[in-house]
């Protein structure tokens, strides 16, 4: 009698090293491939995916392989009229890619090729009486959201043009019985949203009103037998989870609280040896019969590989995982950022 | 397209599929194609919503056609009657209802159907709740059904009441129902909220008051029922860990009053120490210091630059206020903000002064059920018990017998609290951490009660295999403290808020970071012997502790710095007796 408890079985002859070079080059290819079916229909989240991707490359050293000059110009013409930015040319403007489309300018200092103000503009616009923020005008209500917001103001050095009482306000009437988030008020806890709550709270200065200890107990417990992490309780661990359940506990100052090395053996065992890039979990491989590209969809479980190279016996990745860190953790408003800090990330301003 | 797995084949499999793919992908890259050139267009008629039906069908996730479906939707509106207007909504309805039914997960469905029913002249909630009902009996984890669930609730009048028994329902028959026990956690509130407090006797408002953050505290009453339900859970399956979640936020401590825990005034520092029960930002806080009946100019700062956040603050008094001994005076914190103050009496002859509420009279580390129901708690524990011999192995258990222990007696529960931690490490070894942190934030709960039993100053704690420090709030008057032969690894920024302290032993720990000794008025002692303070920075915030003079540093990496000696002595000019 009992639960089963939901899990994978990872096998001996799973992958057990970090294949940088295999992921370097999947990535470097990604988006070369233009008439590629799963890279066409994941065009709505395309500025995302180049994020994603760009970051990815930078930690491993090696972002020049990427075409700095197009992407600049793609988003270039992304931005709207209204200053929001779209995944793509010929989609609508969202929080979701304005954020990213900052974050990739960040990265490549070049925060002025698109108009700042509007986007200023933009994303205060998108505020709601309650403190909230509206994903676009059609007004989706989401605590990632909120999240876009203020991460996308911080990277621009303008927090203060937005009601930030309020909108702290809001995002804490999100927090739940266990400590964790949701998507609105009284929605259910999820590590992709804690991720955005904890990331928001730790950007406007308010961590402390988290219960940490509750929170990372809940996030600890994602951890499953096979060293995978899920995003909730009674859920499959899924390789994208390293990221949001790791940051969360990062932000809050629990990281400790997750057996590394056994995380560590299953991102390793999630990697696909043969094309490069990770699947969900391991054994849960792509057919070879759909182009790799199909996990550009899932392009986040790229920050696996950052916390593996962390891990890594290699001193140097670590150092500069680390300065990366420390380095958002010192932001000055207005400042622009050097060329290797992982801006978007300004969320680990926690311990 | 998750949950696939890699499957070779042959050559020819594999021409015919990239042939399939090529043709598929002609296809989306026109009908995308046509779509975004209408829209460019201006065009809001029929055939646009059969176009983007045909891609949002298998892609519902390209948000900027559920945007221009609803551009065409509301230029159609214009146009026609309110009974047409109500049958274009309803068959967009069932539009979303099949796009639900490939993609129960996607954000852009659940969003439209939601701006649909803005839209419909009379929406059917009934219809919805149908809906709701059928999508949760196929997957009763999806947060997007939970959340449109509680849209239709409110909009329809459906009762709290009814939503509890359906809940009910969904516990009684199903395991990963963690999401019906956290809709359950928020209903209870609006059903039973804890009664406000005796207005007359309490200062502070009722804690469901709170305007920022979300209370979730229920009657006592309802709570004990609530015990029973989770209990039954657990009993009928000792893995279904969302029944030990619930169970936990059941155990759990009310927030805490907020209020001035303790003022300390120092005459020979001229400094008032403030100790809040949360905490806060003393500048925006509306503070008010009032001395002999003057309110007083101070200027409030916090005890480390990193805590902006802090539970303690100090300021200085104007010189020469409170430093003649033969005078007595009356200083009065107020807390503005919260209706709360603090008074503290500085006698003639009294070099100090303190007023404190103690963290027993807090009941700090209690559940805040009264005396008559912990005998609830009593039963429970003993079922718990019963249900260990039977799963010796079960963390959820051990974990739950540890809190139910510390909800009822944490003194006296204290060896057996740190037996079972033992066990919890070992049968839930990936956790260790966890285990070793909660371990060590009980202990130093358990030593502050002892402390202040014993009416004493000096908190001892040597040996117990602490991992981390907490609770340093509660350290404020403390002049001793012993954390020797543990496993700390900093004396973080918090540690700043010792401001009595005047002797530090900490030998035999792996500490790194000294950043907390910082600042620390009184401070003379400091032994660290065996620890790993590698770097003379390490060191740099000694500095300001302007009274220590003796340091022990035997047996730490740094004595391998190049010229240590002359270097600490420049460091730290004040310390006479330096080991190193």
């Amino acid at each position: 009698m009992g639960t089963q408890v939901k899990d994978v079985i990872i096998k001996p002859d799973a992958p057990n090293t970090l294949l940088l070079d295999k992921h370097a080059d999947y990535i470097a290819a990604y988006g070369s491939k233009k008439d590629d079916y799963e890279y066409t229909l994941s065009e709505y989240l395309r500025m995302s995916g180049i994020y994603w991707g760009l970051t990815v490359m930078d930690l491993m050293g090696q972002l020049s392989r990427m075409n700095r000059e197009e992407i600049i110009e793609f988003i270039k013409s992304c931005q709207h009229d209204c200053g929001g930015i779209s995944a793509s040319i010929g989609h609508d403007p969202h929080l979701l890619y304005t954020l990213s489309a900052v974050q990739i300018l960040s990265l490549y200092d070049s925060i002025n090729v698109i108009d700042v103000e509007k986007v200023v503009d933009y994303v205060k616009g998108l505020q709601q009486e309650d403190g909230s923020f509206a994903g676009d005008k059609w007004g989706e209500i989401d605590t990632r959201f909120s999240f876009c917001a203020v991460a996308t103001l911080a990277l621009l050095g303008k927090l203060d043009e937005i009601n930030m009482d309020k909108a702290v306000e809001f995002v804490l009437s999100c927090m739940n019985f266990d400590g964790g988030f949701g998507c609105r008020p009284d929605s259910e806890s999820h590590a992709g949203q804690i991720y955005c709550c904890t990331g928001f709270l730790s950007i406007t200065g308010q961590l402390h009103k988290v219960n940490a200890d509750l929170l990372g107990w809940w996030l600890c417990e994602r951890q499953l037998p096979s060293g995978g992490l899920n995003g909730r309780p009674e859920k499959l661990p899924d390789v994208c989870y390293s990221w949001w359940v790791l940051a969360s506990l990062k932000i809050i100052g629990r990281i400790h609280w997750i057996d590394k090395a056994k995380l560590r053996s299953f991102i390793l065992a999630c990697q696909d040896e043969e094309t490069g890039g990770f699947a969900d979990r391991p054994g849960d491989m792509v057919s070879s019969l759909w182009s790799p590209s199909y996990k550009s969809l899932h392009m986040h479980k790229y920050f696996a590989c950052c916390f593996t190279r962390s891990c890594h016996s290699s001193k140097r990745a670590y150092r500069s995982l680390q300065y990366i860190l420390t380095s958002v953790l010192y932001f000055h408003p207005g400042g622009s950022f050097p060329h290797s800090v992982w801006c978007g990330w300004s969320v680990f301003a926690g311990r | 397209m998750h949950g696939r797995v890699k499957v070779k084949s042959t050559a020819q499999q594999e021409e015919e599929k990239r042939k399939e793919r090529e043709k598929k992908l002609k296809a989306f890259v026109s009908a995308r194609d046509a779509v975004l050139r209408k829209r460019s267009a201006g065009e809001h008629d029929e055939e646009a919503l059969q176009l983007t039906q045909q891609l949002l069908s298998s892609n519902p996730d390209f948000a900027t056609l559920w945007n221009y479906r609803r551009e065409v939707l509301l230029q159609l509106e214009t146009s026609r009657e309110k009974d047409e207007v109500q049958k274009l909504y309803e068959s967009e309805l069932h539009f979303i209802e099949a796009c639900l039914k490939v993609n129960p997960k996607s954000y852009g469905c659940w969003h439209h159907r939601s701006w649909v029913n803005t839209r419909l002249p009379q929406p059917d909630w009934t219809r919805e709740l149908g809906l709701c009902d059928r999508c949760l009996s196929l997957d009763e984890r999806n947060f997007h059904c939970w959340d449109y669930r509680r849209v239709v609730v409110k909009e329809s009048g459906v009762s709290v009441e009814q939503e509890l028994q359906f809940t009910d329902r969904l516990i009684g028959s199903n395991f990963s129902n963690y999401s019906s026990w956290h809709y359950r956690s928020t209903l209870l509130p609006q059903l039973h909220p804890q009664p406000a407090p005796d207005s007359a006797s309490n200062t502070s408002p009722s804690p469901t008051a709170s305007p920022q953050i979300h209370s979730h505290r229920v009657c006592e009453e309802q709570l004990l029922k609530e015990y029973e339900l989770a209990h039954n859970a657990f009993f009928t399956d000792p893995n279904d860990q969302s029944a030990w979640f619930y169970y936990r936020w059941l155990l759990g401590r009310a927030e805490r009053e907020e209020m001035i825990s303790c003022v300390y005034v120092s005459r020979e520092r001229e400094r008032v120490s403030v100790a809040f029960s949360k905490p806060v930002h003393a500048q925006s806080e509306g503070l008010m210091l009032v001395l002999d009946g003057q309110p007083q100019q101070v200027e409030w700062r916090s005890t480390h630059p990193r805590l902006r956040h802090s539970p303690v603050w100090l300021c200085d008094l104007p010189p020469g206020s409170v430093s003649d001994i033969s005078n007595e005076h009356n200083l009065t914190v107020h807390w503005t903000e919260k209706y709360t103050h603090r008074d503290c009496a500085l006698y003639t002859g009294c070099a100090e002064s303190w007023c404190r509420d103690s963290a027993t009279d807090q009941e700090l580390f209690r559940s805040e059920l009264s005396v008559e129901k912990s005998s609830v708690l009593q039963a429970e524990l003993q079922s718990c018990n019963q249900l260990l011999e039977l799963e010796p192995q079960n963390k959820w258990c051990l974990l739950t017998i540890i809190l139910l222990m510390r909800a009822l007696d944490p003194l006296g529960h204290e060896k057996e609290t740190l037996a079972h931690f033992q066990t919890l490490k070992e049968v839930d070894p990936m956790r260790s951490s966890y285990y070793s942190d909660l371990c060590s934030k009980f202990l130093i709960e358990n030593t502050i009660l002892k402390m202040e039993y014993a009416e004493v100053r000096v908190f001892s704690l040597s040996n117990k295999n602490l991992t981390t420090l907490c609770h340093l709030d509660q350290l404020l008057l403390v002049t001793h403290i012993n954390l020797s032969s543990n496993q700390l690894l900093r004396l973080p920024p918090q540690f700043a808020m010792l401001q009595c302290l005047e002797v530090l032993e900490a030998d035999d720990n792996a500490i790194e970071s000294l950043e907390g000794l910082y600042h620390l008025p009184k401070l003379e002692e400091v032994s660290l012997r065996n620890n790993q303070i590698c770097k003379l920075s390490d060191l740099e915030s000694l500095a300001s502790c302007t009274k220590l003079t003796r340091l022990d540093l035997r047996g730490n990496p740094v004595h391998k710095t190049a010229n240590i000696d002359s270097e600490l002595s420049q460091l730290l000019p004040l310390v006479t007796a330096l080991s190193l």
